[in-house]
């Protein structure tokens, strides 16, 4: 099978040349081939829930990934998994991929609480893993995760952290650590939906199982189920960790029975002085999801996945290339389009004010990253177990404020291992 | 992923009549803006917040497949193939992989008068991002060599899909949103709900049981293309999709006649044959792309195509003056016509 993709040293060369977001070189997803002395990594699912089957369709068109195994405990979902990935075997219980020594790489997609034993028994039994995002919802989880994939660098471990390996994101960080926005002054984000955050299913038991964001013994709430991401950039682009969180939370639409809030607020602390106010709510999907950086210079807006617009001071000084980046209004606002690869496009005859069409996802890039590690590693990913105990860590007490309203010290033995 | 409740029930190719909800029994209605229209749910069953919980999923994974299969969106699977196929083979997902080898067998059966490579001519005849204007004959003739089902490659063991030339496109909006309808109906049943129908902007819909969970189907009308307002036809369907596709709701003039958006991938002109082409079949994706194919075809045409199709039923009105004439293949129009206060359910 032909395939191609770029190799990990094509891509940090491509980093090294970072020198400004509006004309960033982004990896060329397209030009190299797939090592041919090299086999398929073959992957194991488990869980083929949503997210179960976006990481799968996702790792159809990811150089090197084959899909060989899929678990779910629920028989529709293995029906489903037959139609989708009919060459896929198919399994109730994880422990048979685990077992199974053609499977490299498994894939722990299944509701946060259950990822403990699942991620410990894979890495045990030698495999690589990509573990979905939070990393684990109590923090005795989370660094028992952490310690075991510290304790095997010789296998893979990722975390679902998906941003940390998209292109786009990467390019804005440079750009974000460079002192584009001058000096920082706030930072804002939210996660809106209208939507209630419930499962169902014809079968009383499962739709127990299938709830599990809406049971408070187990859930990370909005703020870890929904807006971790958004905060794992935050802490990324801003270069350090909250110390402190004050939370609040409500149940304002959706009063079936749910007790854990379906809107919140959240304000981080960070060690700068830097305050960041977070909310989420299920009740309005009003501007949906994004993240504001407020600085002295500019400010720097992210949203849909990864696209960023710079909005500059009318004071700041001149960068030269955004003169001929795109612009995008916004109400009285004039946003510069920060693409990753402009020069890139321009070379190719694309128009670079237009959206690049050769864009992958950021899940899509994170799956290459993790098949990449698996021809060319193993490194610590992007995403490893550290940036996950650390999200995992600010996300729990983050959820233990909002549920109690009160403010939170975030004890920085939290983000490490003894 | 934002579901709205639904407030209004837009009316375009075909009207519902909604039953009166039985007592104990809950109503529960959504909707989403996806595929360049809007979807509509109405659910029906003892526990709104299931049906709703339920409802999101399905809706949800319209929105997926919206994010994948659109032509419009750079960044689409879809998208995908149409830069890089032509000069490689570019692997799929398996489920767009069997999308797209569905595509062929429905253009064979339809002697390609639906085609998902309609793309280069759809841009030639203005239609991508304007409504329509007349192109140059070289240029549309160019367009129609890109055309052609038979000169995509689709490789099954590679689950990859290769143009065999260059500038070629595929453009699943003729079967596109039945496809995100059929699969958001398996997501329904599989999470209980008996009674259901989705609609993508009143042209493809899918039920699910009887209405209200009762006994009986439900009756659709098909609007006349001359006035909107006014019931064609009503059919009563019951765990079956119905699609409803006419040409004019892009279109622009030239000289006296009105040319709508819907090509003719044989011949690359805007189809001139039946005004309305409504089909009743087991599969939305089978619906919406025949009904597409059939606005192309004349009457002999649509004979040939029915007999393909097990359990296919076809309406098709082809404009006779200033009259329309009602052709039908199984179609069994019901007695009972839809009263103007309950059209928009």
């Amino acid at each position: 099978m032909t395939k191609k993709t770029v190799s990990r040293r094509a891509f940090l060369m491509g980093s090294a040349a970072l020198s400004g977001a509006g004309l960033v070189r982004a990896a060329n997803i397209k030009t190299r081939p797939w090592p041919g002395n090299r086999d398929e990594v073959h992957c194991g699912i488990i869980g083929y829930g949503p997210q179960g089957r976006e990481i799968t369709a996702t790792l159809a068109r990811v150089p090197g990934a084959t899909v060989s195994a899929i678990c779910d405990t629920y028989a529709p979902m293995l029906r489903r998994a037959q139609r989708d990935v009919p060459e896929a075997t198919r399994h109730e219980d994880y422990r048979e991929i685990l077992d199974n020594p053609d499977i490299q790489a498994v894939i722990v997609a299944t509701p946060t609480h259950l990822h403990r034993d699942i991620v410990l028994n894979a890495l045990e039994a030698g495999k690589n893993v990509y573990c979905e995002a939070p990393m684990a919802s109590s923090i005795d989880d989370a660094k028992a995760i952490a310690r075991a994939a510290r304790d095997v660098p010789e296998q893979i471990f990722q975390v679902g952290q998906i941003y940390r390996s998209n292109p786009q994101h990467r390019s804005v960080f440079q750009f974000m650590r460079s002192g584009a926005i001058g000096k920082p002054a706030m930072a804002r984000g939210q996660w809106h939906a209208k939507e209630s955050w419930r499962r169902a299913s014809p079968n009383a038991e499962r739709v127990r199982e299938l709830n599990w964001r809406l049971d408070p013994e187990l859930t990370t709430g909005l703020i870890g189920e929904a807006a971790l991401l958004q905060m794992d950039v935050a802490y990324w682009v801003l270069g350090e960790l909250p110390t402190r969180v004050q939370g609040f939370g409500q149940i304002m639409g959706w009063n079936d029975g749910r007790e854990i809030a379906d809107t919140i607020q959240t304000i981080f602390e960070f060690p700068s002085g830097l305050h960041l106010i977070f909310d989420a709510t299920l009740v309005s999907s009003y501007e949906e999801a994004y993240e504001v950086y407020m600085g002295s210079e500019s400010t720097i807006v992210f949203r849909d996945r990864g696209k960023a617009w710079m909005f500059k001071e009318v004071d700041s000084l001149m960068l030269g290339w955004e003169v001929y980046a795109r612009k995008d209004r916004f109400y009285k606002e004039t946003g510069i389009a920060l693409l990753a690869n402009a020069t890139q496009l321009d070379a190719q005859n694309l128009d670079p004010t237009e959206d690049d069409p050769n864009v992958e996802t950021p899940m899509w890039y994170a799956m290459q990253e993790f098949m990449d590690n698996h021809a060319f590693g193993p490194y610590p990913p992007a995403a490893n177990w550290e940036r996950g105990l650390e999200a995992a860590a600010v996300a729990i007490t983050a959820n233990q404020a909002i549920v109690e309203g009160t403010a939170k010290e975030i004890d920085p033995r939290l983000y490490t291992l003894d | 992923m934002n579901c709205r409740d639904l407030e209004e029930t837009e009316i375009r190719l075909f009207q519902i009549r909604l039953p009166q909800t039985e007592l104990l029994m809950q109503t529960v209605r959504l909707a989403l803006n996806a595929m360049a229209t809007r979807f509509e749910l109405v659910m029906y069953g003892e526990d709104a917040v299931l049906l709703r919980a339920a409802g999101e999923e399905a809706l949800s994974e319209i929105k997926r497949l919206d994010e994948r299969l659109s032509f419009y969106n750079p960044n689409s699977e879809v998208s995908h193939i149409n830069d890089n196929a032509s000069k490689n083979p570019v692997p799929v997902t398996p489920d767009l992989y069997s999308l797209l080898k569905m595509a062929s067998e429905l253009s064979d059966k339809t002697d390609g008068a639906f085609d998902v490579t309609v793309g280069p001519l759809m841009r030639c005849w203005g239609f991508v991002h304007g409504s329509g204007a007349w192109p140059e004959e070289s240029v549309r003739k160019k367009a129609l060599q890109k055309t052609g089902m038979n000169q995509v490659q689709l490789d099954e063991s590679e689950c990859s899909v290769r143009f065999r030339q260059d500038g070629m496109a595929i453009d699943l909006g003729a079967i596109g949103k039945g496809y995100a309808i059929e699969e958001a109906a398996t997501l329904l049943r599989e999470c209980g709900v008996m009674s259901a129908l989705l609609h993508g902007g009143t042209s493809t819909m899918v039920t699910i049981g009887s209405p209200s969970c009762g006994e009986g189907e439900w009756t659709i009308g098909v609007a006349d293309p001359l006035d909107e307002s006014h019931v064609l036809t009503s059919t009563s369907i019951c765990d079956e999709a119905l699609s409803v596709s006419a040409p004019h709701g892009k279109a622009f003039q030239k000289g006296n006649h009105m040319w709508g958006h819907v090509i003719d991938p044989r011949v690359g002109y805007p189809v001139q044959g039946a005004a309305v082409a409504a089909v009743v079949h087991s599969s939305a994706t089978v619906c919406d792309a025949v009904s597409t194919a059939l606005l192309a075809m004349n009457r002999t045409e649509m004979d040939h195509v029915a007999q393909k199709f097990d359990d296919m039923r076809i309406l098709c009105a082809y404009p006779d003056g200033n009259e329309l004439e009602l052709v039908s293949n199984g179609f069994n129009s019901t007695d009972s016509t839809i009263p103007n206060d309950e059209k928009n359910g």
